[in-house]
């Protein structure tokens, strides 16, 4: 084990799987003699030269579009989006041929390849650039959807997209490039996806979240047991495959759901995670699930309101004890 | 005249706090000059004056909270008096709404704030349902239907409560697990005891009704039961709380809406195989033991008591049973009954426990030997490993044709037909 820091962990999951597989390679924009906007790439061209780190035109259809050719072929690509927002350029290709070559060939040919780039709000960049994906993408079968929340999770899961057959989108977030946590360093460590984990046991309530919103479910989470409210927190880690078992069994022992997202309310993971729970424990519910979301509007610049729109680990307490009809 | 009140912040504000005046009444304040600042859970911020004028009332001092909406100040144009507060709080009506009022002031945080306060109103549904009514309200809703949450109901059904009788304490007089697990019964009266509706008052008058044929057979039958045939009862008291568990599985998976009454004909009629001497009738020269088992079940009637027959019941599912028992009473309560819908029995089934009776005798219905008279199945106090638990009772007292069945194989059946009333999942093997 050794400290590290999220954004480490990235590229040490990459260059591990590109050390282990030659078929692996990376490309976007400015990744390579720039050493990427968020510097997750830093080293790796000078590592493997331009073949395997590939600087792109600003042109994520063709970006992707090349990536599910290779990966047809038999490579397996990572493609670094700057941020997960400009993937929307690519959408035709995630969606319509990433996602859906395998079923059109008849199970044929698999896609081996991952995008990967950092979502979210929180460093101030604004309606266009603050945005997160996850509910878009994991509505669609033939994609997996990955969304860490910690250093050892953003390396074990990063490693099981690279290894695996199917297109991922590995949503990142930026505001926790720079969170440390211990990651482990054997080169085969990797974490499965859809299974789900208890981030903290507690008997009260059980807050059900993942990346960036699951850290601060945990803040929030000592912040009300300092009034005596013991919280459960699950870290989903992936969207799709999506494991609630866990959050299940631990409704069946609390009674009381609060799920966390960053995300706007409407037609969001919130709303799926508390429709399967409310399925299948309802009669374990002495309240609603609640749901705590960003607000419905596009992501403001100002700090101020920027703070205002996202979800802070207040609203998490208050919903909580609103679950625990605590508040008076 | 103007008005500066407090904003809202954001979707959770309620009150501000106000920090500190910048200007004190009295004072000349110019359009867009800050006024005072106020804190909200999230952020700071200053308040602007609207227009040119002097402070006039300061309504709230430094430190004090004011819910949003509430006047912090108003300024006067020139000319203008500080008029007394209330006429104040009562002008608003003419004029704009005050909400907006605050944030009528274009590039001025007010005016992003107070936008995205707005932005924020008009979100979710315009009737908030999930606003947390005062707790006075009654619990009940449109309907009449208690609101709980689905665990306190769980926990109602498996603690033999009433949820009737439990005063929610959550929002909107919602019925939490915390109300049943608090809940005591209001007596020692039974949980079951709401207050009984009479029947209507009918017109007393002195008047001949014709015997039906109907009538007259249930008369001639009954009369020559009780006349030369020697009953004596036993009476059982039967733990159903697995029964009703199972009851509520079967109706679950089955989507087949069953009664315990079909448990019953079941485990009767599977009884009965033990014992086929009480599935018999007595004849002058022999008794006939039948091979085969059609238990007749007492169905009320406008015009009186009719017994349709489910035959060979201790081949039948619990499921089957309950769709053959209600079309046969369909057609009973419409006379569409035949004659081989109520020949044949060879035991019979009385339930009165729908009527709430506890406990009652039948009459034999011949050329039967027995019958058994069902009570209603309550919630009751009983010892089980020394301790006190809640459980479902339920009477069940067999009727017997001396003639036939004697004292000790009446209570031998009765035995049967415990186990598997109380082990019910016999009933499904």
């Amino acid at each position: 084990m050794a400290e590290k820091s999220y954004r480490d962990a990235i590229r040490d999951a990459m260059m591990e799987e590109m050390d282990r597989d030659a078929n692996v390679l990376i490309m976007g924009e400015d990744i390579g003699v720039y050493e990427g906007t968020f510097r997750i790439t830093a080293g790796m061209l000078k590592k493997y030269g331009p073949k395997r780190v590939i600087d792109t035109p600003i042109a994520e259809a063709g970006m992707v579009g090349t990536a599910v050719g290779m990966a047809m072929l038999g490579l397996r690509p990572i493609v670094e989006m700057m941020t997960m927002n400009f993937a929307i350029v690519a959408a035709d290709q995630i969606l319509n041929h990433a996602a859906k070559v395998r079923y059109f060939s008849g199970g044929q040919v698999d896609v081996p390849m991952v995008i990967r780039g950092p979502q979210g709000a929180g460093v101030q960049l604004s309606a266009q650039h603050s945005q997160t994906f996850e509910s878009f993408y994991a509505h669609f079968p033939g994609l997996k959807v990955v969304a860490p929340a910690t250093p050892a999770d953003a390396k074990g899961l990063l490693k099981s997209s690279i290894r695996g057959r199917d297109p991922v989108i590995f949503l990142e977030s930026a505001a926790l490039y720079g969170m440390k946590g211990e990651v482990p360093d054997d080169a085969d460590f990797t974490v499965p996806f859809g299974v789900s984990r208890i981030a903290r046991e507690g008997s009260d309530v059980t807050i059900v979240s993942y990346s960036r919103m699951l850290q601060m479910s945990l803040i929030a989470a000592e912040k009300l047991a300092e009034e005596g409210i013991e919280c459960e927190v699950i870290d989903l880690r992936t969207l799709r495959p999506l494991d609630l078992d866990p959050a299940c069994d631990s409704v069946a022992k609390t009674h009381r759901c609060v799920v966390v997202q960053e995300q706007w309310k409407p037609f969001g993971a919130a709303a799926e995670i508390a429709a399967s729970i409310t399925e299948n424990v309802f009669d374990e519910l002495d309240a609603p699930v609640a749901r705590v979301t960003g607000e419905d509007v596009p992501m403001p610049y100002a700090r101020n309101l920027e703070l205002l729109a996202t979800p802070h680990e207040q609203h998490v307490i208050a919903a909580v004890k609103k679950v625990m009809y605590a508040n008076g | 005249m103007a008005e500066i009140i407090m904003p809202k912040m954001g979707d959770a504000m309620t009150e501000g706090k106000v920090v500190r005046w910048y200007k004190k009444a009295g004072d000349v304040v110019k359009k867009g000059e800050p006024v005072l600042e106020i804190e909200t859970d999230k952020v700071n911020l200053d308040l602007e004056a609207d227009q040119d004028g002097t402070l006039g009332d300061v309504a709230a001092e430094a430190g004090k909270m004011v819910e949003v909406g509430g006047v912090l100040a108003t300024i006067l144009g020139a000319g203008e008096k500080a008029q007394p507060k209330k006429e104040v709080a009562a002008a608003p009506a003419a004029e704009e709404a005050p909400a907006r009022r605050a944030i009528d002031k274009k590039d001025s945080i007010k005016h992003s704030t107070g936008e995205y306060g707005e932005a924020i109103d008009m979100k979710g549904p315009r009737i908030d349902r999930t606003a947390a009514a005062s707790s006075a309200t009654p619990a009940t809703g449109d309907n009449g239907r208690r609101r709980s949450s689905p665990l306190a109901r769980k926990m109602a059904r498996e603690l033999g409560v009433s949820i009737e009788q439990v005063q929610g304490s959550g929002p909107g007089g919602r019925i939490i697990a915390n109300d049943i697990k608090n809940f005591k019964p209001a007596s020692a009266a039974p949980q079951k005891a709401k207050a009984p509706s009479l029947p209507p008052l009918q017109q007393l008058e002195t008047k001949e009704i014709p015997l039906t044929a109907m009538r007259r057979t249930i008369a001639k039958r009954l009369a020559e039961s009780t006349g030369p045939i020697p009953h004596f009862y036993l009476t059982a008291e039967y733990d159903v709380t697995n029964l009703l568990s199972l009851r509520e599985q079967v109706n679950e998976i089955s989507g087949i809406k069953t009664s315990v009454n079909d448990f019953i004909v079941r485990a009767a009629a599977l009884a009965l195989r033990h014992h086929p001497s009480v599935n018999a009738s007595w004849g002058d020269e022999a008794i006939t033991q039948h091979g085969e088992i059609h238990i007749g079940i007492a169905v009320s009637t406008p015009e009186g008591l009719i017994t349709p027959v489910v035959r060979n019941a201790d081949q039948k599912s619990v499921t089957d049973i309950a769709n053959e028992v209600r079309s046969l009473a369909d057609k009973a309560k419409n006379r569409k009954l035949t004659p081989n819908d109520y020949q044949g029995s060879t035991f019979t089934i009385s339930n009165l426990g729908a009527w709430g009776i506890e406990q009652f005798t039948a009459i034999i219905n011949p050329p039967n030997v027995a019958i058994l008279a069902i009570g209603a199945a309550s919630a009751q106090p009983v010892v089980i490993d020394r301790q006190v638990v809640i459980r479902d009772r339920m009477k069940v007292t067999m009727s017997c044709d001396h003639r036939v069945v004697d004292g000790a194989l009446g209570a031998e059946y009765l035995r049967t037909l415990r186990s598997y009333i109380e082990q019910p999942v016999r009933l499904v093997l």
